[in-house]
């Protein structure tokens, strides 16, 4: 009996976004944690902390002493920038591994795949107006064409509406100036690491949103952009882009874990 | 779908400014251009760098806002409250002579040498003030004792009419001691569930002096007080100001300072009071020991004594030892104290109390010895409201960290004890003093208009302790060479000027600043058992054929005992229908008064021919008020160079009337209060011949222009000129 059930949670775990967000909150919110415990100045902090509290009830315990509340309000800013320096030290330890992190997890999580039979906009940029008349699909059997190209000069874009007609990941050629450019398409109502565009150069911009190789140098085409639907989360009752559940799961892992730790944040 | 991966508009005009750049071949300007864009202008996903970046963001945030609302309802309610005060109290100002009042109280500062060291140039600031102002002696109350005599400050009245006649009254039911203070019981309803008895219900807290302090009269004008450490204002009552609990505070544990030596060397011993010795264990080169506090809540049974435990990691070599308590670690070098530790000790249930301590390392090799100073009651986190508001002591431990909140901080006990030397003793006490130096000037900050006293324990304490050095023939340092005696009272003098001369620059001409003691000093270098002379000359009878009887009247035979003593100046009549088992007819009473007044007035101690009690004074003529009855029966007033034994106030008849004082414990005041008064500064000069310790309450409610509450006994001084 353990046994299926055992596959049952992984299958569960593995498969359910809400699951992984979860997951991953309480374990980013101990990892985070720590690293912050062990990064920041713990004693400097738990110090302003404490001062900002002070000055708060100072503009409490002496409502009547005019100078001591807008003293205390100066105290309370300067205090507040004071606090924030000395967060921003251990946030710089953190912030390079949890871009990178939230980045590869919305590959995963922020966007669903193109639904069967669904239509979708494919985008492809290029680098001058002038090849606008010359790009091109070479499209797979299982996706089809919906609507004829639009071409739009101002944004050297062109923009196909396509359908698919199967679950799978199709590589669409994108022609132009008799170069091909290949972009993925995941039709997919399952967990699958999607790329929203494929780009050209732009390496930190395909660091931060793109999940494919590079388009050649040489390439007239500059980008080709998928418009993957956004992949909202349920939970009691509420449908919410992931990024908000982990914001709200790891502040709750990390309120925990700095409480049973004793960490100052 | 592009915009929540790209953030906002700026990111994207941003990243397009970069990818330019980039084309640019400007790699390393646009990392640091990137790191900066991603943290000045960050889109949500980029933004949130985990939890601790997220409580960050929240918390500041959540400051401002607070801020923001507090401040705006302050500043936007201020004319109102100004105008309906200005209806209420016709300006609260507007008779004042001053717009501010400073008191300094400097527990036990003696006016001889106060006088003394003015005279040899050690006391600038003082002495301006006595050029420019008032400088004499302060008529101190009968007895001359610290509680006494704050609680007359600070009521205008005499004991009869405040209630607090020592540290401790009698319970004639049972003939033994009680705080005089305040009585603190724990809630009265219990529920069983298993082994727990849970209480229900707020811990009952009585104050036992009686009076009204004058700032309650000042505050019911419109005047603002800070009002911090003045004795024998815990519990802390509700008035218009803030206030900080001084004397008679409690620890965690209850008692007036209970402080605890872990130790590997083995004693049967037990110290005589203040302090417990507790094992350190070895095990696998670690040592474990505990810290004992209160009695767990959860049970009604006594001895259930809650416990700390905590780990020392002894480094030999180095003479210094880590020390693992709780979450807390810390390193200590031989001769070195802690930073107040928080420690939780949790009874179950979700039942803690919050305590702090300071630990003391002696010694680390052959033995480890640590001292660990009185659990006081946490200031952040107080169990027991030891500030009006309650805020106020948190307020404090924010602003300044964990302070002392034991009325008796300074553990004169540790010392009496040789648990603590010298250095280590007054390294503790201005330490303490720092903090309330800290205070001070945070309330002289905050009270520009009203009322702000603060009395400071280091003068007494250390007087207490150290008068041995400046006696010519102390017993207690008959060992030490003159020229190796260390000048710690001058010293002390001295700090206290500088104090004073950091307060007048804080000040102008439209404050007034009184500096003043409660009472002044003597050496105590005899010791006088009044138990012992009772019962040889037949007031008080012992058990059987002893000779000398315990602690509280163990083995005294009160069916034939008329007088007992108890605390340090009241001397009591075993009175028929008050005392449980009193004898005297009330109706003999006042002739028995007269016949041990007679007797020992005038005492000599025969080993030198010196007047041991110069004045024994009957209750009934001293004071007057509702309380008279509380009262001992007769006040012993004692001569210089001799206060009641150590054992006469614990309520044990020795042997021996009198004897040495060979304690650390070396200068006193409880004696014939005429030869110990206070002292009085002023930054303005009043005329006024022979002031009382009770006239600064009429006076200063006089110079705010209100009217004198007619039970007062102290009487307003006038301004010269």
């Amino acid at each position: 009996m353990a046994t299926p059930a055992l596959a049952a949670f992984k299958l569960f775990l593995f498969t359910n976004p809400l699951a992984i967000v979860v997951a991953l909150s309480i374990v980013i919110g101990l990892l985070m944690i720590v690293l912050f415990g062990y990064t920041s100045n713990q004693k400097a902090i738990k110090i302003a902390k404490d001062q900002l509290k002070a000055h708060l009830l100072a503009v409490r315990l002496f409502q009547d002493q005019l100078h001591v509340v807008v003293g205390s309000y100066g105290r309370i800013l300067r205090g507040t920038g004071r606090y924030l320096k000395l967060a921003f030290m251990p946030l710089l330890y953190v912030i390079i591994p949890i871009t990178v992190l939230i980045v590869q997890l919305d590959r995963y999580l922020g966007s669903t795949g193109v639904q069967v039979d669904a239509p979708f906009l494919l985008t492809a940029q290029v680098s001058n107006s002038d090849v606008l008349n010359d790009v091109s699909l070479d499209l797979p059997p299982e996706v089809t064409m919906a609507a004829p190209a639009v071409h739009v000069p101002a944004e050297r874009e062109v923009v196909w509406r396509l359908a698919a007609s199967k679950e799978g990941a199709y590589e669409i050629q994108v022609i132009a100036a008799g170069q091909r450019v290949t972009k993925t398409v995941h039709v997919s109502s399952e967990l699958a690491r999607v790329s929203p565009v494929r780009l050209r150069g732009h390496f930190w911009e395909r660091m931060l949103s793109s999940a494919e190789s590079a388009i050649p140098e040489n390439s007239p085409i500059e980008s080709v952009a998928v418009d993957y639907p956004e992949r909202n989360i349920e939970i009691f009752g509420y449908k919410m882009n992931w990024i908000w559940l982990f914001f709200i799961f790891s502040m709750v892992a990390g309120f925990i874990f700095k409480e049973l730790l004793g960490i100052q944040v | 779908m592009k915009k929540w991966v790209c953030g906002s508009d700026t990111l994207v005009r941003l990243r397009a400014a970069a990818t330019k750049l980039a084309t640019a071949n400007h790699a390393r300007p646009i990392r640091v251009f990137l790191v900066l864009a991603i943290v000045l202008f960050p889109c949500f996903a980029h933004a949130y760098a985990g939890p601790g970046a997220g409580f960050a963001v929240l918390s500041s945030f959540w400051a401002i806002f607070v801020a923001f609302l507090y401040s705006f309802y302050a500043l936007m309610t201020w004319p109102f409250r100004q105008l309906f005060r200005m209806i209420r109290n016709r300006n609260a100002y507007g008779k004042a002579k001053f717009k501010r009042a400073v008191i300094l109280g400097f527990d036990g500062m003696d006016p001889e040498l106060a006088d003394r060291f003015m005279n040899e140039g050690k006391l600038p600031n003082l002495a301006k003030l006595r050029g420019k102002g008032t400088f004499t002696k302060l008529r101190t109350t009968f007895p001359a004792i610290s509680p006494v005599a704050w609680s007359t400050f600070m009521t205008g009245v005499n004991p009869g009419k405040h209630n607090i006649y020592d540290f401790l009254a009698r319970d004639t039911s049972n003939y033994l001691p009680f705080l005089s203070s305040a009585e603190i019981k724990g809630p009265k309803r219990r529920i069983k569930i298993g082994k727990y008895s849970i209480p229900f219900g707020k811990t009952e807290i009585r104050a036992m002096r009686k009076g009204t302090p004058f700032w309650h009269w000042l505050g019911k004008a419109g005047i603002f007080s800070s009002v911090i450490r003045v004795p024998v204002t815990f519990p802390p009552e509700k008035f218009s100001g803030v206030l900080l609990s001084g004397m008679c505070v409690p620890d965690l544990k209850g008692s007036q300072g209970t402080f605890c030596l872990c130790t590997t060397r083995s004693s049967n011993d037990k110290f005589r009071e203040g302090g417990v010795r507790v094992p350190v264990e070895r095990r696998n080169g670690v040592c474990h020991s505990y810290i004992p506090g209160p009695d767990s809540p959860l049970t009604e049974k006594a001895g259930s004594e809650m416990r700390v435990n905590f780990e020392i990691r002894p480094d030999a070599p180095a003479k210094q030892a880590r020390i693992i308590v709780g979450s807390e670690k810390f390193t200590l070098k031989v001769g070195e104290y802690s930073d107040w530790t928080t420690v939780e000790f949790k009874a179950g249930l979700g039942f803690t109390a919050h305590g702090i301590c300071r630990f003391y390392l002696k010694e680390v090799s052959p033995e480890i010895e640590i001292y660990v100073s009185p659990v006081n009651i946490d200031p952040g986190h107080p169990d027991l409201p030891i500030s009006h508001p309650v805020t106020y002591s948190i307020y404090l431990a924010k602003l300044y960290g964990p302070y002392a909140t034991l009325g008796l901080a300074e553990d004169t006990w540790a010392l009496n004890e040789h648990v603590l030397d010298d250095d280590a003793f007054l390294a503790q006490c201005y330490s303490n003093h720092e903090d309330r130096e800290r205070m001070l000037f945070d309330a002289l900050e905050k009270t520009k208009q009203g009322l702000c006293t603060c009395v400071f324990d280091t003068t007494d304490r250390v007087q207490h302790m150290f008068w041995r050095y400046l006696d010519e023939d102390h017993p207690a340092a008959r060992d030490v060479p003159h020229d190796k005696r260390p000048n710690v009272i001058p010293e002390l003098y001295q700090r206290m000027d500088r104090l004073i001369g950091r307060v007048m620059e804080q000040i102008d001409d439209d404050t007034l600043l009184l500096v003043i003691s409660d009472h002044g000093f003597k050496s105590f270098a005899r010791c006088m058992n009044l138990n012992a002379w009772l019962h040889q000359n037949g007031y008080l009878t012992l058990k059987d054929t002893k000779t000398e009887s315990g602690d509280w009247f163990e083995d005294v035979d009160w069916s034939r005992t008329r007088a007992y003593t108890m605390g340090l100046n009241g001397l009591y009549l075993n009175i028929k229908g008050r005392e449980k088992q009193g004898i005297v007819d009330p109706a003999d009473a006042g002739a028995l008064k007269i016949e041990i007044q007679q007797k020992l007035n005038g005492l000599k101690d025969p080993a030198s021919g010196t007047v041991g009690i110069t004045g024994v004074f009957i209750t009934g003529n001293v004071y007057r008020g509702p309380y008279t009855e509380n009262a001992p029966d007769l006040l012993v007033g004692y001569g210089a160079g001799y206060r009641a034994s150590w054992d006469s106030v614990l309520g044990k008849v020795t042997s021996q009337v009198f004897e040495d004082n060979l304690k650390a414990w070396s200068g006193d005041h409880c004696i014939d209060p005429r030869l110990v008064p206070g002292v009085l500064f002023s930054s303005h000069k009043f005329i006024e011949d022979k002031p009382h310790i009770a006239d600064v309450a009429p006076t200063i409610l006089n110079l705010f222009g209100l009217p004198l509450p007619s039970h007062f006994d102290g009487k307003a001084w006038n301004l010269a000129g």
